[in-house]
């Protein structure tokens, strides 16, 4: 079986680890516990007949005070950067994250993930995507598990290219 | 005689000589021309001359073709460091603990004088025992209980955390995760302690102990139950760097540019099976 390496960076809360909760076990919490380090998990999809076994390592959101290793990151296949749509610090410096990204690894399929769509309506989020400078490739909610299943299969798709 | 008499004679003279050299001249061509293109002709007037040749540049070899063969080895190891390494690295290894294996050796036979002086061997032994066991002879069963046993071997990719390989006395964790997890571990203690070329050698926890091995481009970590004695992380040691030498770095060339999970996992089961006592 094909093994691939995901990584899900973003700010703290702005759902990573609720989006892979999600995906992976199919819940939802809406208590916040902040995870401490790196966190594993995986889950096995099947990409249009081929088996992909993802490894999917959740890790911290750097916070003013804590610092996360840019170790982890390395030799990942693929990556998700999760933003909160209803928290602005969220993806102010969405162009320079994903540069910073693109410099611990290169050459991978980056996804570039709005969350908590749930909390806002149709118009708001029409006007954060408009004053963005990047596209968006999926708004999902990790609470009614909209868009997380494709967001990660778009992710597995691109892994296999 | 008159003077055109003389002249004539005089040409005649002369022209008569000059054919005379010509036609000697155009034999020694006719020779050397066969001397060129007859081979067997050629070869024994060449022949020393080429041998002086090669003396030559035999002697002068080094001097006059090392510096290039230098430079374009260098540029090689240079483009293919990590294979060179890869290569070199068990190799290296055994060498180093040979030589301080040697030392050691050296070390304690010297201590065992002095011992001996002191104490009888036997006296020595259980003198030790009960010191540090904190029981008698006869209850070293439980030792024996408590003998070390590998329950678990991964072969792991540096950074990515990718498993390679594994080798499991009994399957009941994610190997996936556990490789992911030791490497994060090993960042972790890396990017916090940040000591250039210090690696996380153990991890320990209750029963068990975490050994790592480093190499270039992946890490091998074998879990260990019971009490693990120096002899046993030494025999561990050699194992490791037999392994990488003869398995790892034995792969085909096709298999260079990715490593193939499972590839070395049964190769894993027959090289860390034979340390286990109980799985024999
Ligand atoms: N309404 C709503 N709440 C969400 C959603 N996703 C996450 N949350 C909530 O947001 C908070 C933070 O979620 P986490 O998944 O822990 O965030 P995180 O990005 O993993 O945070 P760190 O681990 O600290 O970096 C939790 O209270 C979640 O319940 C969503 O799609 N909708
Ligand atoms: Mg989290």
């Amino acid at each position: 079986m094909i093994s691939k390496k995901v990584v899900l960076i973003g700010k703290y809360g702005v759902g990573k680890t609720s989006l892979i909760q999600q995906f992976v076990h199919q819940r939802f919490s809406e208590k916040y516990l902040t995870t401490i380090g790196v966190k594993i998990d995986k889950k096995t999809v099947n990409i249009d007949g081929t088996e992909l076994n993802m490894l999917i390592w959740d890790i911290a959101g750097e916070s003013t005070n804590t610092k996360i290793p840019k170790s982890y990151h390395l030799g990942a296949h693929g990556a998700i950067y999760v933003f909160d749509l209803t928290r602005p610090s969220t993806y102010e410096n969405i162009v320079s994250e994903l540069n910073n990204l693109k410099k611990l690894i290169s050459n991978v399929p980056i996804q570039l993930v709005g969350n908590k769509s749930d909390l806002l309506d149709e118009k708001n989020i029409h006007q954060i995507i408009n004053s963005l400078p990047l596209e968006i490739s999926f708004l999902t909610s990790a609470k009614t598990g909209k868009n997380v299943e494709s967001m990660f299969s778009a992710l597995g798709k691109a892994l296999l290219k | 005689m008159r003077e055109s008499d003389t002249f004539k004679k005089l040409t005649q003279l002369i022209l008569e000589e000059e054919r005379e050299a010509r036609e000697k001249l155009e034999n020694r061509v006719e020779v050397i021309d066969q001397n060129l293109n007859e081979r067997e002709k050629l070869e024994p007037r060449i022949a020393p001359i080429l041998s002086d040749q090669v003396v030559y540049l035999q002697k002068k070899f080094p001097e006059l073709f090392g510096p290039a063969i230098t430079a374009s080895i260098k540029n090689q190891i240079k483009d293919s460091k990590d294979e060179v390494v890869e290569a070199l690295y068990p190799i290296m290894g055994k060498m180093v603990k040979k030589y301080i294996l040697k030392e050691i050796e050296l070390l304690s036979e010297r201590i065992d004088q002095k011992i001996e002086e002191a104490f009888s061997w036997d006296n020595w032994v259980n003198f030790v025992k009960a010191k540090v066991f904190g029981i008698k002879q006869g209850d070293m069963i439980l030792k024996d209980a408590m003998e070390p046993v590998i329950q678990e071997v991964f072969i792991i990719e540096q950074h990515s955390g990718m498993l390679i390989g594994s080798y499991s006395r009994v399957t009941s964790v994610d190997q996936d995760m556990v490789a992911g997890m030791l490497t994060a571990i090993k960042s972790f203690a890396k990017d916090t302690f940040s000591i250039e070329d210090q690696e996380l050698e153990t991890i320990e926890y209750e029963n068990y102990k975490i050994v790592i091995k480093n190499f270039p481009r992946f890490y091998i970590a074998v879990v260990i139950s019971g009490i693990v004695s120096k002899v046993f992380l030494n025999r561990l040691d050699d194992l490791i760097l037999d392994f990488v030498d003869k398995v790892i770095n034995q792969r085909s060339p096709k298999a260079e540019a990715d490593f193939i999970e499972e590839e070395f996992s049964e190769n894993l089961n027959d090289y860390f099976i034979k340390l286990n006592q109980y799985d024999k």
